[in-house]
């Protein structure tokens, strides 16, 4: 129902922001290299990489944060905070080390390539909608290569053999590209972190998931999320322990990491 | 969107974590090195501990650990970690309150980014772009995991012909930017006494957890 409502306005609001200037990143005068791997020993690689110059201010420009994210639901996000910190001690930590005992961690990396690889759509989507054909096509290439010869998704077939990455777009990012700040920090029980503009994104990302193509029961599409969160945290056990008592305000942390993970996502194409 | 982004965030933080400290992880370099040789060097020489067999035995796990935290220590300014995750604050601590912080900042991060490193299996550091400018300089790396391709990007510093690391960004997440916005809470409602006391007993949480 909520989601009914929500869709419209994605799409006013990126209609309205299509008029903003988008905002290309000041890059670097640098020269990327072709990766290479380095094992334990190797110092090869070094001599390749080049020292370049670029201006002054760009230096600081790019390490520099941005300006904290507004939370003007801070007393509610908080609230909410501490209930997805109960939900995950008291439920998904649990279920997922009972789920750890029995299933193969290459299988749970296979289940978690699964789950990936149903967000395809909406990535190529977005590259459309950003303008880049060419990472919109690789999307659709992996989608297609992944669900046939990647057996459904559970392995990454278009990656290992075709080279075919994902550009890991969504429609967040998409609202960013043309403009749209991340408005005011959300804390969604279940869900985590996000922001007004994330959180419209994800609705309408949602629109182009296989669960909705295939009209799946709202049941069954609760259930695969759960499976999938549980999964997920279960190749991810301890780490938001560590994280969470590493932090004096565990919330600040994780709504200063989410903004400056996203804001990443959003610069770097 | 991504999935389940708390999640993936943390991931973000740190399931590198033990690569992230480690690509950045360094020893005495080489004379004249430029910054990238002396980061890989470091990370030879950090890999090289986690990949010893004979260090991998439950009763040596300390002494393991504990020589990682010697070379992350040759490799990070901490000082200057501590001083700019302080912000403005920094200025206003006497020398005494200074080296305090100094030493609490340096446990708690190695709390958050060592604390995986039992976790290190067969992941394969990419090195993928050096920027210099004079005495500061950017690397750019990416950890290959499985399924996952995690980049991590060094900020490092001249210091007396040494190059030193002084922030990290795994995933675009500065360590730095990251306990400055925490530490900024507490300082302003509590102050430095509050800080100290808060990160004293959050050590001591994950210590006996741990």
């Amino acid at each position: 129902m909520l989601k009914r409502n929500f869709f419209p306005s994605a799409g006013l609001v990126l209609s309205l922001l299509l008029i903003l200037f988008p905002a290309p990143v000041a890059a670097a005068a640098t020269t990327d290299l072709a990766p290479q791997p380095v094992a334990a020993s190797a110092a090869h690689g070094a001599n390749d990489l080049q020292d370049d110059v670029w201006e002054e201010e760009s230096w600081e420009e790019e390490w520099q944060a941005q300006e904290s994210l507004a939370d003007p639901l801070e007393p509610l996000n908080r609230v909410f905070f501490q209930f997805n910190d109960k939900l995950y001690y008291w439920f998904l930590k649990p279920v997922a080390r009972v789920y750890d005992l029995f299933i193969p961690e290459d299988l749970q990396t296979s289940v978690r390539l699964f789950f990936d690889n149903l967000e395809s759509p909406a990535r190529a989507v977005n590259c459309l909608l950003q303008g880049r054909v060419r990472d919109s096509s690789v999307e659709v290439a992996r989608f297609l290569l992944n669900s046939t010869i990647g057996v459904a998704g559970f392995g990454d077939a278009a990656r290992d053999v075709a080279g075919l990455r994902s550009s890991q777009e969504d429609l967040g990012q998409t609202l960013a590209h043309y403009g749209a700040g991340g408005g005011f920090f959300i804390m969604w029980p279940f869900l985590g972190p996000s922001n007004l503009r994330d959180s419209i994104g994800r609705v309408g990302d949602s629109y182009m998931h296989p669960y909705t193509f295939l009209d799946l029961e709202r049941e069954v599409t609760i259930g695969a999320r759960v499976f999938e969160r549980v999964n997920y945290t279960s190749l991810t056990l301890g780490d938001y322990e560590l994280f969470t008592e590493t932090a004096l305000d565990p919330y600040t942390a994780v709504k200063d990491a989410y903004q400056q993970y996203r804001n990443g996502q959003i610069q770097n194409r | 969107m991504g999935k389940f982004l708390q999640g993936k965030i943390l991931t973000v933080i740190l399931g590198a974590t033990v690569l992230s400290l480690v690509a950045g992880v360094g020893s005495l370099p080489a004379a004249g090195g430029g910054p990238l040789e002396q980061l890989q060097q470091s990370m030879d020489e950090v890999l090289g501990i986690l990949q010893d067999e004979e260090l991998k035995s439950p009763e040596r796990k300390e002494e393991r650990r504990k020589r990682v935290i010697l070379v992350v220590n040759e490799m990070f300014d901490f000082r200057e970690m501590a001083r700019s995750s302080l912000g403005q604050s920094w200025n206003s601590l006497s020398p005494a309150e200074q080296e305090k912080f100094v030493g609490l900042f340096t446990s708690l991060v190695e709390e958050r980014y060592i604390g995986k490193i039992d976790s290190y299996t067969d992941q394969k550091v990419v090195y993928t772009k050096e920027l210099v400018k004079g005495d500061r300089a950017m690397i750019y790396t990416s950890i290959v995991d499985k399924d996952l391709d995690i980049p991590i990007v060094y900020r490092l510093q001249k210091e007396n012909g040494r190059w030193l690391a002084v922030d990290l960004k795994i995933e675009n997440v500065s360590l730095v930017v990251n306990y400055r916005r925490d530490f900024d809470v507490i300082m302003r409602k509590e102050k430095f006494a509050g800080l100290v006391e808060k990160i004293s007993s959050q050590l001591e949480k994950t210590q006996t957890s741990n």
